[in-house]
């Protein structure tokens, strides 16, 4: 069930209508049935791969909690490291690296090594339920959280539908105790809620999916060969349609888990308004850089053993993470960019100790060397895109190639003009939501006001949302 | 609502109630409004719909009268054919009644065609035309087919067929059953004309042209499809005539297609081998016929379609 799918409010408006009406144990309940019909939507075989999941996640947590000694606690951890990743490796990357293992060989003169392939569908959503339940183990395991005693709450914690598909990823502390104790229901929260929805079906069937033609017949070559003018049409416009699309989707999940009395973390943080590469993953898709952070890269080390070690531990976390994006070279090579600049970010510009002095710099900067870094920061992210976006390596290396030629059509000017159209609001509303550091534009409007908005922003909906072609971009994940 | 940290005066919960009151009237303000539009407004709604109506009364003609021949295609015979000087050219033999749908394929009419049928037309011959890529494609038109073309069965059928998940089924049904829903992008195409200056020409361009499936797939797909809507048409007392439009390069295509005709006892048309006709004749976008290429289209139709119709069976021989 899409989130910008009439199906998908059939069911939220009853299921919140219900929910208010029962208390908390019948809430969890009503919640648990309703995100396992949500999940089984796409297709029921699925749910009894995530259900089985969770249950073994919840059982090991107990394990390690009741086993007093050490190595137990640690054979049910890595045991439960081994089986989650085992799955989503499975799922998501064992055709590629069997592939790729395939392709090496014919490189190498070996030819008609039978090698199998599964061919399997991939389970929406498996990547983010299982860095959820990876978060959950790894916090039980470190003492950090106490392991849930019922089924029913860790069960809805992972499967809660708002966050089950396409997250926000959520951190087991923050949600866990949410689910635990009783939900008083807030008008604010929920006006709140509704305002966020809005929101996220602007940024997803307006922005996102109108600036969606235009890189789509960029990367599909409706355009005509790669050029200069083309490049920048298709990564600028797919720079916005994926910003409009996962920050619609995330503000649409947050609107519906307030609806229901939850509150999920913001995922993002006007992003394209970074000065430098490391502020971007401060701000871009928050509930997964922080997971990385958390979970990955300080394990490694993080920056604590000097320049080679934190510029390897930056190149490892952001290559895997370009990886969980999806199982193609494509990802790596973006994820390897990253971890590039990154590291060459914190050479040149060495991580402030206080915060004072990193807004004194920012400050000093000047207003014109601020846009300049800023704008500089946005077009390395979207050059960076052509390699998320492109079928494959050899597609995205000839897309970029044509960055030398510069032959004009008449066209160009008119697609420019839509990516405008199109591009331009939300970023004054990103301009407007810094300045006022609000969750959503207007969030302290008087509520008439934010009414008005809202039925407005439904005006743009039915006037420019006409587009079926798109689904949410991060479903792949 | 209960609440215990809000009554229901709280100034939240009444702009809540106002907000979702005032969602349910403009939802059903864009029902009408796109309702109002589609049937005074739209052209391809007037056209179709028109079209449609008189398809639904095609009876087989008595002896000695003009062959009844419904014509279905999508812009390629829109664009190709001059139907008024077709019919003038050949209005002894056969007497045509058209329907013809941009961007429509395989799939609109076969449950198009199916839903004629079960609404009572009767034609003697029927003509489909909408070139090898349409032909083969995997999809439905969202706008206009829904609604006018297919009842709930149909959508449904569809679903099935084009292995549809829940969400997009439920927007074709939506489509079949809502006026705004049926209409949207086709408002919102509007609105972007006046708002994106040389907007059609930009979408001319973006608009993604179907793919052709590898040539091992393509003869069995085609076979198969063709095999369907001969047995449609056989079960309705119809002969079944593929007409095959030209296309800028798409000669092997369009020999692919006429073999897997033949192979199913259908017959093909290729009025023009489109090898013969240059660039001239085609409109920028390489793939509809311009002026001069239909009147030569429509000759050239006019030509060897009545030779195709051949004697097919009379009133007295259907119920």
């Amino acid at each position: 069930m899409l989130f910008d799918s009439p199906a998908y409010f059939l069911f939220l408006i009853p299921v919140a209508l219900v929910y208010w009406r029962l208390p908390h144990r019948a809430q969890n309940i009503l919640l648990l049935l309703a995100s396992y019909f949500f999940y089984g939507w796409w297709d029921w075989r699925f749910l009894a791969l995530m259900i089985g999941s969770t249950t073994m996640d919840f059982l090991i947590a107990q394990k390690i909690t009741a086993g007093r000694a050490d190595s137990n606690r640690k054979k049910w951890f890595v045991l439960s490291l081994v089986l989650n990743f085992g799955i989503l490796g499975v799922f998501k990357y064992f055709d590629f690296f069997t592939g790729s293992f395939s392709t090496a060989l014919e490189t190498l003169g070996i030819h008609h090594i039978p090698l199998p392939l599964i061919r399997v569908i991939l389970p929406p959503g498996i990547s983010f339920y299982t860095f959820q339940e990876v978060a959950y183990i790894v916090d039980v395991y470190k003492g950090r959280l106490e392991p849930a005693k019922s089924f029913l709450d860790y069960g809805l914690f992972i499967s809660l539908f708002p966050h089950l598909i396409a997250g926000p990823i959520q951190r087991p502390g923050h949600l866990l105790p949410q689910v635990q104790k009783d939900r008083a229901f807030d008008a604010d929260r929920f006006f709140d809620g509704l305002m966020l929805i809005f929101s996220g079906l602007v940024r997803k069937c307006v922005v996102a999916d109108n600036c969606a033609l235009l890189a789509n017949a960029a990367f599909g070559g409706q355009f005509g060969p790669s050029n200069f003018w083309i490049v920048l049409i298709g990564t600028y416009a797919f720079a916005w349609q994926v910003y409009g699309d996962f920050s619609g989707y995330s503000d649409i999940a947050r609107g519906s888990a307030q609806l229901l009395g939850f509150h999920f973390i913001v995922n993002f943080r006007q992003p394209y308004l970074s000065h430098r590469l490391q502020e971007f993953w401060r701000r871009w898709h928050i509930s997964l850089s922080t997971w990385l952070r958390d979970y990955l890269y300080i394990p490694l080390g993080g920056s604590a053993g000097g320049r080679w070690k934190t510029s390897r531990n930056l190149l490892i976390t952001m290559v895997l993470a370009g990886l969980w994006h999806g199982a193609n070279w494509t990802f790596v090579v973006f994820g390897a960019i990253h971890g590039a600049v990154l590291a060459a970010e914190r050479c040149l510009f060495p991580v402030k100790t206080k915060q004072k002095d990193a807004a004194r710099t920012q400050h000093s900067a000047g207003v014109f060397s601020l846009w300049a870094q800023r704008i500089l920061t946005f077009n390395l992210f979207c050059l960076s895109l052509a390699f998320f976006r492109a079928a494959s390596l050899p597609a995205a290396v000839q897309f970029l190639a044509g960055l030398s030629h510069f032959a004009w059509r008449t066209e160009y000017a008119s697609a420019f003009f839509m990516l405008c159209l199109f591009s331009i609001p939300l970023f004054v509303v990103d301009l407007l939501m810094e300045a006022s550091n609000q969750e959503y534009p207007f969030a302290n409007a008087p509520y008439a006001v934010r009414t008005a908005l809202a039925a407005f922003a439904l005006v743009i909906l039915a006037l420019f949302s006409g587009n079926n072609l798109n689904a949410f971009v991060y479903f792949q994940f | 609502m209960p609440s215990s940290t809000s009554s229901s005066k709280s100034p939240a919960l009444v702009h809540a109630r106002v907000l979702l009151g005032i969602c349910a009237l403009l939802v059903l303000f864009f029902e009408i409004f796109a309702d109002y539009l589609l049937k005074h407004d739209s052209e391809t709604y007037g056209r179709v719909s028109q079209q449609y109506a008189e398809a639904v009364k095609v009876r087989p003609s008595r002896s000695g009268e003009p062959v009844s021949v419904l014509m279905v295609g999508n812009s390629l015979l829109m664009e190709g054919i001059d139907v008024d000087r077709l019919q003038e050219l050949t209005s002894s033999k056969m007497r045509i009644y058209p329907i013809f749908l941009e961007a429509t394929g395989y799939y609109d009419w076969l449950y198009g065609l199916e839903r004629l049928f079960r609404q009572g037309a009767r034609p003697q011959v029927v003509v489909l035309g909408v070139g090898v890529n349409s032909f083969l494609q995997d999809s439905v038109r969202q706008d206009y087919a829904p609604m006018m073309f297919f009842d709930v069965r149909d959508v449904l059928g569809v679903a099935s067929d084009l292995k549809l998940d829940r969400t997009a089924t439920t927007n074709l049904l939506l489509a079949h059953s809502s006026a705004f829903w049926d209409a949207r992008s086709v408002i919102r195409t509007q609105v972007l004309r006046h708002a994106v200056p040389h907007c059609r020409e930009l979408f001319a361009l973006v608009k993604s042209k179907p793919a052709l499936p590898p040539s091992s797939e393509l003869e069995l797909i085609t076979l198969a499809r063709i095999q369907t809507l001969r047995q449609l048409c056989d079960a309705h007392g119809a002969k079944l005539i593929i007409l095959v439009p030209p296309t800028r390069s798409s000669e092997d295509a369009v020999r692919q297609m006429a073999i897997a005709s033949q192979k199913v006892g259908v017959d093909s048309l290729v009025p023009i081998d489109p090898a013969t006709l240059s660039e001239k004749f085609y409109q920028p976008d390489e793939l509809h016929l311009n002026s001069e290429g239909a009147a030569l289209f429509t000759s050239a139709l006019a030509t060897y379609l009545p030779g195709e119709i051949g004697e097919p069976k009379s009133a007295s021989s259907h119920n």
